[in-house]
């Protein structure tokens, strides 16, 4: 289940340092559902802008404007519900530093850990706190972040379903119009598109700032799945004490024995 | 009730100056409105020949009238004409001749001489308020006179928006405490939502013929609204919607697009999210809707529409605790650009803490262990 953590050779344009290893962090379906995400929230804003207030006007005969926004809004919808599927799987399924106990603070040391990196991120510690995978305030962003994608999901089904009229969707997503009228569905589904824009800014922001205070290579990761950790940190990392033993003892050995590059 | 004379509804409708091609064209639209394939035409005019004039009443609790008035000039010849003519109507205050005790007496009559068999069609809100003393008729409040009138009629039709579900007198702040029919009185019998405002009178009409020729209630959605009313969206039956494929909408009252009868979308029209089959059916003999007449369509016939539709000239309702002339989208640009000036404001501030942190504060600390 807990794929090893191992050292891999270095890449042509970034190096380790002598005190780092190669550690393959983020998982194919972790980057996957990432850049899902990234495309269709774009594609999803784009359009929906559109379909709020038609910003432009139409020419011509054959114009099809507002029906090209929709059809292309419809289908970046069900890619991203695809994207947050495979991602969900992998809450399960994936490493440790993609399971669902580093979104949810649920242990002592990740509630003191949420604290410490408060401390840096308000200016009342002078060093960061390192982190392989995500920190807790970062995990707990990203699981606010997925409750408002299911929110986006369910609300999105319900107007879908007044579009297409189909009696299954419609049996599916049919109480929710009578708890909350569908013109404030409409514009809950508009809201959160600026959250995820604040968070998309945000998340820009401490990217940059991560990998710049750390020098691990954490822009390259998104894309290769490799970051660049102090070979200390390993030992360090808490993510193990956080799912289960057996993964705990693998860390350990592998980190025991991890090549260490020449200096 | 029984010994009134019966008279051929043909004879009825000729004596009118009805004639019985008008009859006919009559139950094709009846058909049609109801969805039903056109052989079923014949079906309905031989059920309406041998009707046999069921008694109906209609009530009037705090309305405006306008669903009696929607009924009674809906064209000419009338679908009201026919539809007085099919029914015996024993109870109508807005039309009835009879006035004070003997118009009481006449319904009290109906109740309890044909419990379980008439019809009764309910119009206006229920207040419910400091013992619904703000509605009463004959020192009944609205609440007793539908409690012991809907309770013992064989269909219960609610039509209008108040009738619905309170419509424009619940409304907020709603003094009254006022209700719709199936809120205020649960588990009537056999209950039909007809929502609108006003209802549209050829549905109430398909849906009594409907009940004449087949003596059921056609199918109904989760709000017991009829299907083949309320089965589709405004927008999906709109003359205008090939406009709003296409993206030519109207900016303001009167500019290009409205003289050329483009879409209303921005305008705030709300058929996207509206149910109803106003664009097809049509008001005043099919001459004419509101939005074929230049005006977007405010949901009437959606539950509360008053309260969750509104404002109608805005696509998107106020955001609930940012006063009135905030929009929504002003809430989200201004949000996000809050956001991007924290952000600004965090990287001067890691450059300030980089510049003056002691020299001993270099490297991370490790995660907090247990």
């Amino acid at each position: 289940m807990h794929r090893a953590v191992h050292a891999a050779p270095d890449l042509p344009w970034k190096a380790t340092t002598p005190d780092q290893v190669r550690v393959y962090v983020w998982e194919w379906p972790v980057r996957f559902s990432h850049w899902v995400m990234v495309v269709t929230i774009l594609s999803l804003s784009i359009t929906g802008l559109y379909m709020h207030a038609p910003y432009t006007a139409a020419g011509g005969h054959g114009a099809y404007v507002m029906g090209w926004m929709r059809f292309v809004h419809i289908l970046s919808g069900f890619a991203f519900m695809l994207g947050m599927g495979v991602r969900l799987v992998w809450f399960f399924l994936g490493n440790k530093w993609a399971h669902w106990n580093q979104f949810i603070p649920t242990t002592k040391s990740r509630l003191k850990g949420f604290i410490a990196v408060g401390k840096y991120y308000t200016f009342l510690a002078w060093k960061p706190v390192s982190y392989i995978g995500h920190n807790p305030i970062a995990g707990f962003s990203y699981m606010v972040i997925y409750l408002l994608v299911i929110v986006e999901i369910v609300t999105g089904f319900t107007l879908f379903s007044f579009v297409v009229n189909s009696p299954t969707l419609k049996f599916l997503t049919g109480w929710l119009p009578r708890l909350i009228d569908i013109q404030y569905l409409r514009e809950i589904h508009f809201l959160i598109m600026f959250v995820f824009w604040m968070f998309f800014i945000h998340h820009i922001y401490t990217a940059i700032l991560v990998s710049i205070e750390e020098q691990s290579g954490l822009m390259d990761s998104i894309f290769s799945g490799f970051k660049y950790v102090p070979e200390d940190h390993l030992a360090h990392d808490l993510a193990e004490t956080e799912g289960s033993e057996e993964a705990a003892r693998e860390v350990a050995s592998v980190s025991a024995s991890s090549h260490k590059p020449a200096a | 009730m029984n010994d009134l004379p019966q008279l051929a509804l043909r004879d009825v409708l000729a004596a009118r100056g009805i004639s019985r091609r008008q009859f006919v064209k009559f139950c094709s639209l009846m058909t049609a409105t109801l969805a039903l394939p056109p052989r079923y035409t014949h079906a309905i005019v031989k059920a309406l020949d041998k009707t046999t004039k069921p008694v109906l009443v209609w009530l009037e609790f705090q309305d405006c009238a306008g669903n009696s008035e929607s009924m009674l000039r809906s064209g000419h010849p009338s679908v009201g004409d026919f539809v007085l003519d099919l029914l015996s109507w024993e109870y109508h205050e807005l039309i009835m001749a009879g006035s004070g005790h003997h118009a009481e007496a006449a319904l009290d009559r109906v109740v309890n001489e044909c419990k379980g068999e008439y019809i009764c069609v309910v119009e206006g809100a229920i207040p419910m308020q400091d013992g619904g003393v703000y509605c009463t008729i004959g020192g009944k409040t609205a609440l007793d006179i539908a409690t012991r009138v809907c309770s013992n009629a064989a269909i219960n039709i609610a039509v209008g928006a108040c009738a619905l579900d309170g419509g424009l007198v619940r409304s907020s702040p709603n003094p009254t405490g006022a209700l719709g029919l199936s809120e205020a009185v649960p588990n009537v019998p056999n209950l039909i939502n007809l929502g609108g405002c006003p209802h549209n009178p050829v549905n109430t009409a398909a849906v009594l013929v409907h009940y004449l020729t087949f003596q059921e209630l056609p199918e109904l959605d989760q709000y017991r609204r009829p299907l083949f009313a309320y089965g589709n969206l405004i927008h999906d039956q709109c003359e205008r919607r090939a406009h709003y494929d296409a993206g030519r909408y109207v900016e303001e009252w009167g500019d290009e697009g409205a003289r050329k009868g483009w879409c209303l979308y921005k305008m705030g029209c709300k058929g996207p999210e509206a149910n109803y089959n106003c664009p097809s059916v049509q008001w005043n003999g099919s001459t004419s809707w509101p939005v074929k007449a230049g005006h977007g369509c405010i949901a009437c016939a959606s539950p509360r529409f008053w309260d969750t539709k509104s404002p109608f000239y805005d696509r998107l309702p106020k955001v609930p605790g940012f006063g009135v002339d905030v929009k929504a989208e002003e809430i989200g640009w201004i949000g996000t650009a809050a956001v991007g000036g924290a952000m600004i404001a965090q990287v001067v501030g890691n450059i300030v803490r980089d510049n003056i942190k002691p020299k001993d504060t270099d490297g991370h600390n490790h995660p907090p262990a247990n």
